[in-house]
């Protein structure tokens, strides 16, 4: 059996945890830059008058008026409580296969000292007791299934976070419940594709003969049509899987229109996704760099480019992976216009000990040991204390806002929880 | 269910190296009798993932012991007996309260037990 634990609202869970003057409150976190909201509690989401997916700068006053309390995104405080929730699963099963930052599948297959129900409502209650973070656990024989009933939890009432699949019966129950849309990874076409042909529920999906799921929707079709009638067949991944492409893009504070600026923000996310290109031993045989207007923006001409330059031999070295950004981004430089935006992205990611070298270069011309140093440096005393020179020093003309951060509670010591008392 | 560690088991500290005098070849005396020094992360934390740190601000708990700038402590996995130290929410606001021995479980909710006060001294 299979449990799902999946985290309620979990940004802004996280916030709460510190702010009880906002229990029960509506409550969003913005994404980077403050642009829009990525994650709103219960009740934010109830209040449906207000378009939760537009741009922020169109919302912001409705949001106030409503007394919805927003935070701009404080990913060291997520990543941190997120590691706490994991570590606490561990201790229910040798088995826990992170999802996401606020998800995990955990198998509890062998579990007879306790039923099921029970040991469901014990992950929950140690989770939220130790972490302050609500969460959902659904249980079932499959992924698909646990997923589906980690769903039900949150959705039906009456299960109250806990909702065990066990019997053909219940999940008869499940499936006739679900719409094709709460089926994890039932994508938009083939809802659409489903829904011609009369199929509405997870129930009637399951009815289908397999030949034509087969044969219509693919293996993956096959896949979920047999996970949800109780045949396993998605396995379980304890060890992260490594990345297929790393890419970050962020706004800029404000918009940027000389090029030595971008340059430094450019340079500045190549050394984070470096980084982690490092941290999971692969190499980059590709590199995209792309520029970008405010499209929101009536006033300002409109531009965005992009391009990708082959890396001669793939590599995870900062200062090269900077040289050939730097290039590309002279590239698709156009003055004139007012930039939003620079993003860069990683891909052909190979294993750093297969890379292989050309007639002109060996793939151990560079020193793996600078950027040894170089990540010990960063990691002890703070992101970005050494690096590129092309960084500068002049972040704050473009760093992004993030005006509204609440404190990093759990990490800095400077930043507690301060407990304010007359 | 009660644990005293929660995560992954650690491998100890490499403190037991059997220092050996580079100068002589003789072993030190203290070889056999060296132990890890001491952690407080190990000493005043039972649960780490379920411990937090605040900060009070103000003199108004000094009946608690608690001045303006003490850290405390705070293990949210603990089930508070009467008496206990414990940080809690009500009307929603931090309140530091000594745990009660019979409690009207609607007038508060626990946020967390405090277990130790690091006053600052200098």
């Amino acid at each position: 059996m299979i449990a799902m634990v999946d985290c309620n609202s979990f940004y802004a869970s996280c916030e709460q945890v510190f702010r009880p003057d906002l229990w029960g409150k509506p409550v969003v976190v913005l994404s980077n830059n403050d642009g829009c909201i990525i994650a709103a509690n219960k009740e934010a989401k109830a209040m449906t008058h207000i378009a939760m997916f537009e741009p922020m700068f169109k919302i912001k006053a409705q949001l106030i008026k409503n007394k919805v309390t927003f935070f701009s995104s404080n990913y060291t405080l997520y990543g941190e409580m997120s590691q706490r929730v994991m570590n606490i699963l561990e201790t229910f099963s040798p088995n826990v296969e992170v999802y996401s930052i606020d998800e995990a599948f955990i198998d509890v297959t062998g579990i007879v000292h306790t039923s099921l129900k029970q040991y469901a409502t014990l992950i929950k209650d140690t989770i939220v007791t130790h972490t302050g973070v609500p969460v959902g656990v659904g249980i079932a024989p499959t992924k698909v299934l646990a997923k589906l009933a980690n769903k039900i939890s949150k959705k039906v009432e009456k299960f109250n976070y806990v909702c065990v699949i066990d019997t053909d019966e219940k999940r008869i129950k499940a499936l006739k419940w679900a719409q094709t849309k709460d089926v994890w990874g039932l994508g938009k076409k083939h809802q659409a594709r489903l829904k011609n042909i009369g199929v509405f529920t997870a129930y009637e999906f399951t009815q289908l003969p397999l030949a034509w799921v087969r044969k219509e929707m693919t293996v993956v079709g096959e896949r979920l049509w047999r996970e949800l009638r109780g045949e396993s067949c998605i396995e379980f991944q304890t060890m992260p899987k490594s990345k297929k492409a790393i890419g970050t893009s962020k706004s800029f504070g404000k918009k940027l229109e000389d090029l030595p600026r971008i340059e430094e923000a450019c340079a500045y996310y190549i050394s984070e996704v470096a980084e982690v290109l490092r941290a999971q031993k692969s190499c980059a045989t590709y590199i995209q760099v792309y520029v970008t207007t405010n499209r929101y923006s009536n006033a300002d001409k409109q531009y965005s480019n992009s391009c990708t330059i082959t890396i001669p031999v793939p590599t995870n070295n900062t200062f090269i992976l900077t040289q050939h950004a730097r290039k590309a981004l002279q590239r698709i430089y156009t003055p004139g216009y007012r930039y939003k935006k620079v993003g860069v992205n990683l891909t052909g990611l190979i294993p750093q000990q297969y890379v292989q070298g050309n007639l002109f270069q060996s793939p151990a011309l560079y020193d793996k040991r600078l950027m040894n140093v170089i990540d010990a440096l960063n990691h002890k005393f703070g992101k970005a204390t050494v690096g590129s020179a092309l960084v500068g020093t002049r972040v704050e003309q473009w760093e992004l806002v993030k005006k509204d951060r609440s404190n990093r509670y759990t990490t800095q010591w400077g930043e507690l929880l301060e407990l304010k008392n007359k | 269910m009660e644990y005293l560690e929660t995560g992954k088991i650690k491998n100890q500290a490499p403190n037991h190296k059997a220092s050996v005098s580079t100068q002589t070849g003789f072993p030190s005396p203290a070889t056999h009798y060296l132990e890890p020094s001491i952690d407080l992360n190990k000493e005043l934390i039972r649960h780490k993932d379920a411990t937090f740190y605040v900060r009070v601000s103000g003199d108004g708990w000094a009946d608690f012991s608690m001045l303006h700038k003490d850290v405390l402590i705070i293990d949210k996995a603990l089930t508070p007996k009467a008496g206990n130290l414990v940080l809690i929410v009500q009307q929603g606001a931090f309140k530091v309260i000594r745990f009660p021995a019979t409690r009207s479980s609607a007038s508060f909710t626990v946020w967390g037990t405090i277990t130790y006060i690091i006053h600052y001294t200098l």
